[in-house]
């Protein structure tokens, strides 16, 4: 029986990460001025301090950044609005991209 | 008859408009004055092994040997100036010693000073990578940041730094003391001495401050007492951003050579543009790609004491070195 509980219990632990990323939401922000690192990264700061972010991917490019959400986390356009204005930057467009 | 006149009309419209052009041209687009440097090497490339980058974003000198902020792996690499990887240093963190995004570089008296664009703050490090001491904290009191992007240190070991955020540039004492500010907190301008998200900041020999006025594309000069001197990047230098010569597209990093020229990483227009100390435009190398004598992005810029020049190479990852004809 105790080889069988520590046995469920390493499976759970394995199984973790896999887990990790279900339910995890995923949303695209639009924000204008991208210029160049110094900006990418100072939207990643932001975002990334915001509760229940998980990921933040910024192209720059596109102008888009790409926010990861934890599972049963909460992420809203005021949220994200403040982050992008936090980091002097305004934003153009908010959605939800997918979901894991 | 009419229609003579109405053509008369526009043929000196046409010609006006032309004059004009080219008063334009002559006045705010210099030629150069010196032939463009050569290229000699590049190298890295993405990754995160030994000699590899993940956005290499600040690049400077200390004797024979080259640091790289290489800011996604949250570390420092040392290169000879051959591009021979040599060791790296720093760990992914927000303690002390530890590494969040580095970016623009300096060297001074045997110390490393790392901008950390992502834990607000200035680390100091001895050159083998020994953690010597943390300055400055996050918020946008005096002596603190928020998002510094470059630092510069004076022969009293006073330092300079670009405080991209907070929109000033501040000098402190080596303890972090607040000395003073150019620039108003939190305010963005560009008239003369004030910002628009600071990246970079550099001394000349002759105490001069240079700072690149990132997003006003055009550097701005201060004596040694901070009175503003001068400033220069398109016409006016009152953020019009273009791709002539002496214009640029985003400053992000500079440098000053023993003589005092001033070298800047003009990002967006994919190439580094040489000045004198008061401004006039000297050269240009660099142009957009990922081969030889090319650039994806310079972000960053060092010049050694031998004239060689290295650049940050933003999007390709990689170092390149570039050294004056003739040299």
């Amino acid at each position: 029986m105790k080889a069988i509980t520590i046995a469920l219990l390493l499976l759970g632990v394995l199984a973790a990460p896999a887990w990790a990323g279900q339910g995890s939401k995923v949303y695209e922000l639009g924000v204008d001025g991208l210029g160049c690192p110094f900006c990418a990264y100072g939207i990643e700061k932001t975002l990334g301090k915001v509760d229940g972010v998980d990921r933040v991917d910024v192209d720059m490019k596109r102008g888009v950044v790409v926010v990861t959400i934890a599972a049963g986390a909460d992420f809203d356009r005021d949220t994200a609005r403040q982050a992008v204005e936090d980091a002097g930057f305004d934003l153009r467009s908010f959605a939800p991209a997918a979901e894991e | 008859m009419r229609r003579r006149v109405v053509f008369r009309s526009l043929v000196v419209l046409v010609l006006v408009f032309a004059g004009l052009i080219a008063a334009a041209w002559l006045a705010f687009v210099p030629w150069p004055k010196e032939p463009s440097y050569v290229f000699i090497a590049a190298w890295g490339g993405p990754g995160s092994d030994p000699g590899r980058f993940n956005d290499p974003t600040g690049i400077a000198l200390a004797g024979g040997e080259l640091f790289v902020s290489d800011s996604r792996n949250a570390r420092i690499q040392v290169f000879d100036r051959d591009g021979n990887f040599k060791r790296a240093f720093g760990i992914k963190g927000e303690g002390a010693g530890q590494l969040g995004r580095p970016m623009n570089l300096t060297v001074f008296g045997g110390e490393l000073y790392v901008a950390d664009y992502w834990n607000d703050r200035i680390e100091v490090f001895a050159l083998d990578g020994t953690h010597r001491r943390t300055i400055g904290r996050k918020g946008s009191g005096p002596g603190e940041f928020n998002a510094p992007g470059g630092v510069a240190v004076a022969p009293n070991g006073d330092l300079f730094v670009a405080d991209f955020h907070n929109q000033r540039v501040q000098q402190l004492r080596p303890d972090g003391s607040f000395v003073r500010q150019w620039g108003t907190t939190r305010e963005r301008g560009s008239a003369a001495g004030m910002f628009n998200y600071p990246t970079d900041v550099a001394l000349g020999p002759d105490g001069t401050l240079y700072v690149a006025d990132g997003y006003n594309d055009r550097i701005q000069a201060f004596s040694p007492d901070g009175a503003f001197l001068d400033k220069w990047g398109g016409p006016f230098a009152i953020n019009v951003h273009g791709p002539f010569q002496g214009w640029f597209a985003t400053v992000t990093g500079l440098a000053v050579d023993r003589a005092g020229h001033v070298f800047v990483a003009d990002f967006y227009n994919n190439r580094v543009q040489k000045f004198a100390p008061d401004g006039t435009f000297l050269t240009a190398f660099g142009e957009p790609g990922d081969g030889a004598g090319q650039f994806d992005h310079p972000i960053a810029v060092a010049v050694g004491d031998d004239d060689t020049v290295f650049v940050a190479d933003y999007g390709n990852n990689r170092i390149l070195a570039w050294r004056p004809p003739g040299g």
